[in-house]
């Protein structure tokens, strides 16, 4: 079989194969670029809130569960303990409440599963254990060869000897001015 | 081709199923009768144990928020805590695990400060026959100074972790 035969149906066949990995690390790629501006794994919500409980030595369990009930019913409360400040710092499944006796304000911080980009996310970061690294190291040769196969497939006018190889260059040079002025 | 493909993807599988990760919810292997120290005693006893493997169990108080890569376990005051990196075996902590109470297995291990990782007495020593000028010595000094007075930090590499259940 020539080469370039097999090269495009090697090319055909490993694309359909490795489309879902690429969308997710294009997907998780653009969510953990901004990971600065928004968290990427977590949408977070933020309420503030009032309450009345004066600055005391210790605080019962039940108080404090009351107090953050009442700011959301569904919250379920682990434990709390006071810090240095004397302000109480409340852990709640899926996110944490401060309260500041003195001032009685409160701020709770709910945390949400970003639904599929979460999963997305931890494929991309390989924090799945041992096999997925080898995995995921597989998934990227075979999204290599299929990058680098691309190039040699069309003949011709639009092969990549007359029209691809400015294009390619060009794909290489916007990363290079990038590293060159920020390295 | 569609053979080559089928082929691959079971090699895949069986791979994957064959290398049993563990994950955090997995404690049916045989544990080992260690003792499992509060976060207060085991930086007490911090010194004698690097290096070796640990219980600790304690209070998660605050994940990594880029990943979740580590994650701090607190003693009896916010002041007392341990960090625990998650590494390949553990992979990452979630946010969901603020707050809870976990058992963790790891190795105990101490931060190397850059004098420390310079480590002058060996790396110049007389044993290697090199003679230092006067300014080395001094500034070798220092470091050694710098690295005795300095406060040692040690951290858990986790391998195994058991959420605790009231």
């Amino acid at each position: 079989m020539k080469i370039r035969k097999l090269l495009r149906i090697l090319h055909r066949d490993f694309g359909y194969f490795i489309v879902a990995m690429t969308i997710v690390y294009a997907v998780s790629g653009i969510y953990l670029n901004h990971r600065h501006d928004f968290n990427p794994d977590y949408k977070i919500i933020i309420t503030d809130f009032t309450h009345n409980l004066q600055p005391q030595q210790s605080y019962p369990d039940d108080e404090i569960q009351e107090i953050v009930e009442s700011v959301q019913p569904d919250v379920v409360y682990k434990k709390h303990y006071v810090d240095n400040d004397g302000d109480i710092k409340v852990f709640i499944a899926n996110g944490e409440v401060i309260l500041f006796p003195g001032s009685g304000e409160g701020r709770m911080r709910y945390l949400q599963r970003r639904p599929l980009v979460f999963s997305m996310n931890k494929l991309h970061r390989a924090t799945l254990g041992t096999a997925w690294k080898w995995v995921s190291d597989a998934m990227a040769v075979i999204l290599l060869f299929v990058a680098v196969s691309g190039l040699f497939i069309l003949k011709g006018k639009r092969g990549f000897k007359r029209w691809g190889w400015w294009l390619t260059v060009a794909g290489f040079i916007v990363p290079l001015i990038f590293v060159i002025l920020y390295l | 081709m569609k053979k080559i493909a089928l082929i691959s993807l079971l090699a895949v599988i069986l791979f994957a199923c064959g290398q049993q990760p563990k994950t955090q919810e997995t404690t049916v292997e045989a544990e080992k009768s260690a003792e499992v120290l509060s976060v207060d005693d085991l930086l007490q006893k911090a010194p004698e144990l690097a290096d070796n493997e640990v219980v600790v169990k304690g209070t998660v108080f605050h994940v990594c928020q880029q990943g979740g890569e580590r994650c701090f376990l607190m003693g009896s005051t916010e002041d007392i805590s341990i960090r625990v990196e998650a590494g390949e075996k553990l992979g990452a902590f979630t946010q969901e695990q603020m707050g809870s109470e976990l058992e963790i297995t790891g190795i105990l291990k101490e931060v190397l400060t850059e004098a420390d990782a310079h480590n002058p007495g060996k790396e110049h020593g007389e044993e290697e026959g090199e003679v230092e000028d006067a300014e080395t010595a001094a500034a070798h000094e220092v470091l050694a100074d710098n690295q005795a007075a300095a406060e040692r930090v040690f951290f858990i590499e986790g391998m195994k972790v058991k959420e605790m259940t009231e």
